[in-house]
Order: C-alpha cells, then sequence, then structure tokens
C-alpha cells in the first residue's frame, strides 16, 4: 500500500448510502456501456441485476440435474438390492414394490438437489474466496453493514481511471477508491506445509497399524472394543448360578421326559435284561428298574435299591464281607473299603449278586434274565466299530488284547499304587459268554463294576454293544484252534502267526534289555494280534 | 441519515389500506440492526448466558455419561420391556423431529408464501430444527442395541453381512428421511447465515475472530451477482425444502402407520403428525425466542406482531391436531373394528389414562386460550402456554407408542411399561444437549437474519418514502 504505482489497478468503486441511489448509479454506469462491473451490497438489493445488467444463473437447471440424479440412484438402488441382487420375503410383497421404493427416491432426489443448489451456487459464485483485493480497503468493511458500493473493474473495454472517477462521482457516489491487485505471495507459508505434512504422516499412522493387523495373524486374542457377541453370557458345565435354587447352572432332565433318541429300542436294549421275563420273575424289581432308567436323579429310586440291594447283597456291597468273591485274587487283596464301591444301587448289573464259583461265600445264584445274545446283527463293521470303542474307552486298563494290563495298569504297578484293583482279565473262564452272558457284560460296561464306573453315560448303547462283540471276538481268538478258520485260509494264518512270532520275539527281546521283567514277561504273553483273529472268527 | 420509522412498539393492530411494519423503532437503521445483532455475539457473555449455558452443558454431560453407560451395559437399563419394546427412546425421538418442523416451515414454507414476518425469527428457529434432529437422531442411533453398527443401516457393500438393507421397511425410510431433513436443514441454516458471518468478519476486531468468521463465510463479498445466485439457491432450497419437512414426519408415522398394532393402523396418522409436529415446533420456537428476545432487547426485531403470528399458527394447528383426536376415535367407532375400538377406549381409560388426559388437556385445551389476544400479546403467557403444548405434545408421543404396545394382541403378552431413571436422564439430557447447543449459537452466530431484516427496513423504506 505504500507505493500504489508498482501495483496493477483492479477497479474503482464508489460508495453510496440508500438503495436508491445506487440503482440510479448502476444504470447510469451500465447505459455509458460498462459490462464489467458489480455493486456490493449488505443485503440483496432487487432490480439491481436488471440496473446491472446481469445475465440469470443456471442454477435452477444444476439442481434439476442434481434431483434427477438422486431419484435415478434411489431408484436403482432399492431395484438392484432388494429386487435382484438380495430379494428378501418380506410379508409377501413383491419383489419389485415400487410404491415401497418411493420414500427413499423421494428423499434422495431432495437431499441431490439441495447439494445441487448450495454447492452450485458456491461454485458459480467462485466461492470460497478468501483473498479478494477488494477487502484491502478497511472502509469496504461496511459493504455487510449499512453501505452500497458499486464498483467498475479496470478489465472492462472503456475503462479510463479519470472517465470513471468522474461517472461515478457524478452518480452520487462518495468516497471512491481505487483497488490494486493483490501482488503477495500466493505461495503458501513453509511452516504451513510442514505442519499439515505431519498431521497427515500421523494420522496415517494408526490406519498402517490397522491394515497391517488385518492382513496379519498373531497369537494374542483379539482385542474388542465391544464384545459384540464373542462372550457368551452362557454357563458352562460344572459352572454355578444363582438363578436355581440348587445353584447348579445345567439343568437335569425333566423327571419322567424321555429325551428324542434316548429310548428308540426297548428297555432290553438299554439294560441288557429280557425286561419281560423279569417282570414275570419279579415285578417289582423290573419296576424298580424302569424306575431308575427314568428317573436318575429321584433320591426316592436311591431308597427302593438300597431295599433292592438288601435284598440281594451279594454285589451292593461288594469286597468288604465276601474279599474272595470275584474272580480275582489280585482284586480282593487290594478290596476298595465300601465307601469306594461304585454305589450304584440303581445300577441292574451291581444289584445283581455277580457268579462267584471260586468264592466260599456265594449268597445266593444270579436269578437275573439276562439277554444272552446280543441285540445286534453282527458283522465286521459292527465289531470294527466295538474295537474302535474299545481301543478308546477299555483299553486304557485292560490293554489292547483284553488282558488287564493296560497303560493305566502298568502306570499303577510301577508306583505300587496301595488301592489299585488290577482290572480284570477279560480272557477267563467266568466271564466267557455260557457263565457271563451277553446282557450282563453290556450292563456291567454300562453300569460298572467294583473300582470300574460305568461308562452308559459316555459311550452309546448301540456302541456298548459293539464293545461286547468285540470282546467276545477277542474272547474266541484266545481260544480258537486253526481248524475254526476256513481251510484256505489255515496256511494264511499259520504264515502269519510265524511272522508275528517272530517280530515279536525281536520286539520282545529289544524291550528286555531296557523294561522291568515284570513287564517283559506280560509283554511276551501277548504274542497274538487278537484283533485280527477276531475279524477273522466272525463268520 | 433521517430513516427514521414512524410507528409505536405495538404493531398488532391492523390498518386497513397499510402494511403493519416488521422492523419497529423510531431510529432503526440499517447499521442499528447490524448492531443490535452483532452486539450479542461480540459482548462478554451476560450472567443469565453463563449459568444457563453450566446448567444445561452439565444435563448435556449427564446425557453423555448416560449414553456411554447405555452402550457399556446394554439396552436393559432402560425401562422397554416386553411388549413395549420402543418405550421413551422412540417417544423422545419423535417429539424431536417433531420440534425441528416448525424451523423449516419458517424458513422454508413461510419464506415461499412470501410472509416477510419470518426474517426476524427464521435464523433461530432453523437453528433450532437442527439442534432438535441432532437430538432426534441420537435416540434411535443408540436405540439400535449396538450402537457401533448403527452404520449397517446404510446402503453399503458389507463384507461382514453380504447383503443389502431392506428397503420395502418404513424404519429405512425413516433414516433415509431423518438423515435428508438433518443435512438440507444444515445447508439451508448454513447457506443464510453465510453473509452475517461476513458482517461479523467484518466486524472484527480480534485477529483469531476475523480468521475464524472468515473462513466460515468463506470469503463472502456482497457482490450483486453472488446475491443474485444466492437468492435463487436460496429459493431453491426453500421449494425442496417444504416438501422434505411433510415427507420426513410423514414418514415418520409410517413407523406406526404401517405396522399392524391396533392404534397405529391409521391412515390419519401422516397429515395428524405433521400437524402435530407444527404445532410442537411453533411452541418450541416461542419457548426460545420470548426469553432470547427479553435477554437480548430485541424486541424492535421480533416484535409482539410476530409473537401473535405463531400464537395463531399454534391455534390453528393444536385445533387440527385436536381434530385429529376426535375423529381417531370417530374412525374407531365408526369402522367396527373391535381390537381398534379397544386400543382407542384403553387409550383414554385404560392404564394410561393420565398419559391421555394430560395430553388433551395441554395440546386441545391450552391452545384455546390464544382465541384471546391478551394472551397472544403477552409475552409471559404465551411461554406459559407453550410449555404446557411442548408437555402435551410429548405425552402424545408417549400415548402413541406406549399405550399401543402395552395392550397390542394377545392378553397374556400385555405389559405395563415404566421408566428407569435412565430413561428420565436421558430425556432430561437431551433438554441439556439441545440448550447447550443454541446457547452456544446464541454467542457465536448471527441470533437474526440480519441481511434478510435489512432487506425488509428497505422495503419498508422505500414504501414510506414512497419513490417508487
Amino acid at each position: 500500500m505504500t507505493d500504489k504505482s508498482n501495483k496493477k489497478l483492479h477497479g474503482v468503486y464508489a460508495e453510496f448510502d440508500a438503495v436508491d441511489p445506487l440503482l440510479a448509479a448502476c444504470r447510469r454506469v451500465r447505459d455509458a456501456g460498462y459490462v464489467k462491473t458489480d455493486a456490493f451490497t449488505p443485503f440483496p438489493v432487487h432490480g439491481i441485476d436488471k440496473a446491472l445488467g446481469i445475465k440469470p444463473t443456471a442454477l435452477p437447471w444444476i439442481a434439476l440435474a442434481c434431483g434427477l440424479t438422486g431419484t435415478a440412484i434411489g431408484v436403482f438402488m432399492q431395484v438392484f438390492m432388494n429386487t435382484f441382487d438380495y430379494p428378501y420375503i418380506i410379508s409377501g410383497k413383491p419383489f419389485f414394490s415400487m410404491p415401497a421404493f418411493i420414500p427413499v427416491s423421494f428423499e434422495l432426489t431432495i437431499l441431490l438437489a439441495s447439494f445441487g443448489a448450495f454447492f452450485g451456487m458456491l461454485a458459480l459464485n467462485g466461492l470460497p474466496k478468501f483473498s479478494n483485493p477488494i477487502f484491502t480497503d478497511p472502509g469496504f468493511d461496511r459493504a455487510t453493514d449499512d453501505k452500497f458500493f458499486l464498483f467498475i473493474d479496470s478489465a472492462d473495454p472503456r475503462f479510463n481511471h479519470k472517465g470513471v472517477a468522474r461517472l461515478l462521482t457524478d452518480a452520487g457516489g462518495a468516497n471512491l477508491v481505487d483497488v490494486y491487485e493483490d501482488d503477495t505471495s500466493t505461495q503458501s507459508p513453509k511452516w504451513l506445509w510442514i505442519v499439515l505434512g505431519s498431521v497427515i504422516f500421523l494420522s496415517m499412522i494408526p490406519l498402517l497399524l490397522v491394515a497391517r493387523m488385518r492382513v496379519t495373524n498373531s497369537s494374542s486374542p483379539r482385542f474388542h472394543v465391544f464384545f459384540d457377541m464373542d462372550f457368551s453370557p452362557a454357563k458352562g458345565a460344572q459352572m454355578t448360578t444363582s438363578l436355581f435354587a440348587d445353584g447348579r447352572s445345567m439343568r437335569p432332565d425333566v423327571p419322567g421326559t424321555v429325551a428324542v433318541g434316548q429310548f428308540d429300542r426297548e428297555l432290553d436294549f438299554y439294560s441288557g435284561i429280557d425286561m419281560d421275563e423279569l417282570a414275570r420273575r419279579d415285578s417289582g424289581r423290573a419296576e424298580r428298574l424302569v424306575r431308575a432308567m427314568l428317573y436318575p436323579d429321584d433320591p426316592q429310586d436311591a431308597t427302593a435299591d438300597a431295599e433292592a440291594a438288601a435284598e440281594q447283597p451279594a454285589d451292593a456291597v461288594p469286597a468288604t464281607d465276601q474279599p474272595a468273591a470275584e474272580a480275582e485274587p489280585a482284586e480282593a487283596a487290594t478290596a476298595p473299603p465300601a465307601a469306594e464301591s461304585p454305589a450304584t444301587e440303581l445300577n441292574p448289573a451291581v444289584v445283581e449278586p455277580a457268579p462267584s464259583p471260586t468264592g466260599a461265600a456265594v449268597t445266593s445264584e444270579d436269578t437275573t434274565p439276562w439277554l444272552r445274545k446280543n441285540p445286534l446283527e453282527l458283522s465286521v463293521e459292527v465289531v470294527e466299530r466295538g474295537r474302535t470303542q474299545f481301543d478308546i474307552y477299555c483299553a486304557t486298563c485292560h490293554g489292547n488284547d483284553g488282558r488287564g494290563n493296560g497303560l493305566v495298569n502298568r502306570r499303577a504297578q510301577r508306583i505300587l499304587a496301595t488301592a489299585w484293583v488290577q482290572p480284570s482279565s477279560l480272557h477267563q473262564d467266568t466271564l466267557y459268554q455260557d457263565v457271563y452272558p451277553d446282557g450282563k457284560l453290556f450292563s456291567t460296561i454300562s453300569n460298572g463294576i467294583r473300582k470300574m464306573s460305568g461308562y452308559g453315560s459316555q459311550i452309546k448303547a448301540s456302541d456298548r454293544w459293539a464293545i461286547v462283540a468285540y470282546v467276545r471276538a477277542m474272547q474266541a481268538s484266545q481260544n480258537a484252534d486253526v481248524d475254526d478258520l476256513p481251510v484256505d485260509k489255515r496256511d494264511e494264518l499259520k504264515k502269519l502267526k510265524a511272522e508275528v512270532e517272530a517280530k515279536l520275539a525281536a520286539a520282545a527281546e529289544a524291550e528286555q534289555k531296557k523294561a522291568a521283567e515284570a513287564e517283559l514277561k506280560r509283554a511276551e504273553a501277548a504274542k497274538q494280534k487278537p484283533a485280527d483273529a477276531a475279524a477273522k472268527a466272525i463268520p | 441519515m433521517s430513516l427514521a420509522i414512524p410507528q409505536g412498539l405495538d404493531n398488532t393492530v391492523e390498518r386497513p389500506g397499510e402494511r403493519a411494519p416488521l422492523v419497529l423503532g423510531e431510529t432503526t437503521t440499517y447499521h442499528s440492526v447490524t448492531e443490535m445483532v452483532s452486539q450479542i455475539a461480540e459482548r462478554p457473555p451476560s450472567r443469565a448466558w453463563v449459568i444457563g449455558f453450566l446448567i444445561s452443558a452439565t444435563l448435556a454431560s449427564w446425557f453423555g455419561i448416560c449414553i456411554a453407560y447405555l452402550i457399556y451395559t446394554g439396552v436393559g437399563v432402560w425401562g422397554n420391556m416386553n411388549p413395549v419394546f420402543w418405550g421413551w427412546p422412540i417417544v423422545n425421538f419423535v417429539f424431536w423431529v417433531g420440534i425441528g418442523h416448525a424451523g423449516t416451515l419458517i424458513s422454508a414454507v413461510l419464506y415461499l408464501f412470501r410472509q416477510d414476518w419470518r426474517t426476524s425469527i427464521n435464523r433461530a428457529a432453523e437453528a433450532m430444527t437442527i439442534f432438535a434432529v441432532v437430538c432426534a437422531g441420537t435416540f434411535p442411533g443408540i436405540h439400535v442395541g449396538r450402537a457401533w453398527l448403527a452404520f449397517w443401516l446404510a446402503p453399503y457393500p458389507s463384507l461382514n453381512l453380504w447383503m443389502w438393507p431392506q428397503f420395502r421397511s418404513p424404519l429405512l425410510w425413516d433414516v433415509f428421511a431423518v438423515s435428508t431433513y438433518g443435512t438440507v436443514s444444515l445447508l439451508f441454516w448454513y447457506m443464510g447465515m453465510i453473509p452475517d458471518l461476513a458482517t461479523f468478519r467484518d466486524r472484527s476486531t480480534n485477529k483469531w475472530r476475523r480468521m475464524a468468521y472468515g473462513i466460515l463465510s468463506l470469503g463472502w463479498s456482497g457482490s450483486s451477482r453472488h446475491w443474485m445466485r444466492y437468492e435463487k439457491a436460496y429459493a431453491l432450497l426453500a421449494a425442496l425444502a417444504a416438501p422434505l419437512v411433510l415427507s420426513v414426519h410423514t414418514i415418520v408415522s409410517f413407523d406406526f402407520a404401517v405396522s399392524q398394532v391396533p392404534g397405529w393402523h391409521t391412515t390419519i396418522f401422516p397429515p395428524y403428525f405433521v400437524a402435530g409436529a407444527i404445532f410442537s415446533g411453533f411452541a418450541m420456537v416461542l419457548t426460545l425466542m420470548v426469553p432470547a428476545r427479553h435477554i437480548y432487547s430485541l424486541e424492535k426485531l421480533i416484535t409482539v406482531r410476530h409473537l401473535e403470528n405463531m400464537c395463531k399458527i399454534i391455534l390453528a394447528t393444536g385445533t387440527i391436531v385436536g381434530l385429529a383426536y376426535g375423529t381417531e376415535f370417530f374412525i374407531a367407532w365408526y369402522g367396527q373394528v373391535g381390537e381398534e375400538k379397544f386400543a382407542f377406549v384403553n387409550r383414554a381409560f385404560g392404564p394410561y389414562w393420565w398419559a391421555y388426559w394430560t395430553m388433551v388437556t395441554c395440546n386441545v385445551i391450552s391452545p384455546q386460550l390464544f382465541w384471546f389476544k391478551a394472551n397472544r400479546t403477552t409475552p409471559w403467557r404465551i411461554v406459559v402456554i407453550s410449555i404446557f403444548v411442548n408437555i402435551g405434545m410429548w405425552f402424545e408421543r408417549f400415548v402413541i407408542v406406549v399405550t399401543s404396545l402395552s395392550r397390542d394382541y394377545l392378553p397374556s403378552a400385555w405389559g405395563y411399561f415404566g421408566p428407569t431413571w435412565v430413561d428420565w436422564s436421558m430425556l432430561v439430557g437431551s433438554f441439556g444437549l439441545f440448550f447447550t447447543l443454541f446457547l452456544l449459537f446464541c454467542r457465536f452466530m448471527p441470533l437474526i437474519n440480519m441481511a434478510e431484516v435489512k432487506s425488509t427496513l428497505a422495503g419498508q423504506l422505500h414504501h414510506h418514502h414512497g419513490n417508487h
């Protein structure tokens, strides 16, 4: 501002006090042939566009175009989304339901037309424009207060400084001001770029971290801002709750109800007992047994079965008063105290007196009508299934060969566990089918015996019967003669036997060097793989 | 300058053949209008403003704390229950959306009808619209339960959902209607303020203030070309906002009317809701403007005639609302649908009878007091009646939402809704948010549209000097 002569003249404006003198001046300037003129007023002055010769604006067309775009977007978006790409069935309405698409299309029409009007206005006006040479003189601040200014641009072809000044003065304008182009540097200050650059850089860091996390794996659990549904408040097994009086979060079955698939075969299948026959012989016991199966948690049954146990006490109170009752002397030696007995008085196998031919204290005969025959239709598949289940559940104690020397037993022997009762070998006369019927074996698997707990809750009934079949096959394999096989298989077996024996001998020799003698002997005894023979034993 | 207007302060008297002046005062000039409005933002805040701001900001903070508590804990902290799943959040939503409508009506519809008296009140009414929409939008946003997933309402190609929104649901129309309404109202309000923000900029003596208002006013210079496009844009926005404002509460009413619930499933809802919205909105404008006019000494700009006109609109819309209540009952009887009859009898005489009769007293009876000119022109009476109308309109939404849902289909599923302390806090807190925003607006933004008032004043001067 110190040396105006060096600056380029932008234009000249004059000040007016009221609308009417301004309009008169505008007309005069227009009539004088000036086209690059403008008036600056604190409010829109009506008639000034005509007085200055301002052409109408195209803004309505812009708004219309934007509005129609909004309509098209609304209609096509909804039709695409709800009719073609993801059709929902809602109250039987057609997928293409135009009436329902009207509201959103209407709103989008309004929204985009409004954007068109507002941003179109700004764009046509060249706003925002923060630097304007006309703002240089402080007197111009009153253009937004109470003064009116008429401006003639120096770019006007008729512009002549003296002539313009005279014209404006004659038209009633006061306080004429020359406006000079702003020649200050258009370069933004360096610090602004540094600040902006740093802000952008710093704001990218979290985004980059997020982007990296999205494409990499992590062993630490996911970070939850909100828990969504990842953490269920549902109770797990063995958890307590305050919702129920008994504090148990897992609810027992409703007494007297039968779950789907729970009893879809006759009861014999689940008890191992010919129930009709039992009812004929001892209806009271049959009734208690059925009740115990249907109401497993009913305490009344406990008393009922305590009664039953009293009737036939042999197995209900197993070890203490008849230590030699069971087949195996090892068991008798380390007889568990009564309190540790399976105590499942509800359990039909246990309430039955076990046949104890060697024991002196046999008090009664086994009168239970056990199923003598496996109710499953036997096949290689069934026996294979039985083998799988046996290897999972039984072999850890009874051993893969069923001789009662599984891993758990070996471990128990090694640490000299005092309370350990050696598992029965399945290869003994007392457990063969003629004296220990299939139904009884099934019941023992289901309900346990002595130290062995029942597996009824873990193994499906059909699988328990499959295990019974496998045990029978295993037993048969240990007493089979070569003649039991078909003629064409006999040589094969002999060859196989030699091979297996050689292998076992080698293995045993190797083991002998490092393992304890007792274990070694038992390992030698297990010369044959029972399963191979077992599979063949099935006709 | 001797551009004075020879008029007293009472401009409510109709003189045949003469237009009542809208700007009063012997010495009112363009500059005095600028002074009157600008000094509000330029002087240090008054004690009343500070106290009011502290109270409302505290309530607004409490609102925020309650929202955080709700999001952290879950929507069970509300009284919402089976079968009243909507409860107070939706009552508050409809209430606040309705409040907003008066602002747009004043700025758009009255503009289109060339009702010049709107110029003194339109800015504050538009601001009220924005703040009411802010309050309104909060409630459905947190009512969705998992508020951080509210963006699922938007039709974007989601990699989580692999699906699109359901566009045949009024609830989704509502999302579009309310967000469009909020956006367009904001544009309209902001665009209206640009010239006045430029006035603030040019009056600033402080560099930072000048910069802030300079950025907000986008370099507005008052050029006639700019004014011409600006006015065109303003008229376009008004023409767009007028059907928009009618559509918004219509669509809000569809949330109810398109459902099957007895008491909701009625075709009268759209016009009835729009009338109620305008009714409540004008009451809120008066509740805000009468004290503001007094505190900031704006009696010459917001004249008694302005207040009286708004009272007349309240009287008209209040009567429409009363008629709608009557029509609902008539149709319920005339339609001979048992459930419908039960729903309306239950409203008036069921467990929520107290809410219904509060609504009728406040909405039907209290506006009738505006038949008397003394009530229309005495500011304190206007405020009292307006507050009653606001209470009544809140209860109207309560009656519609809660009584219908609590007695829906099977009597075995009926229930009685009761609010919790969180419900109460959020209602009061939303008022805190609303007043906080409004007080900030009064403090920092041009409360009255100076450019338009000057334009009106120019018309008056023009007329008086007679040199047309």
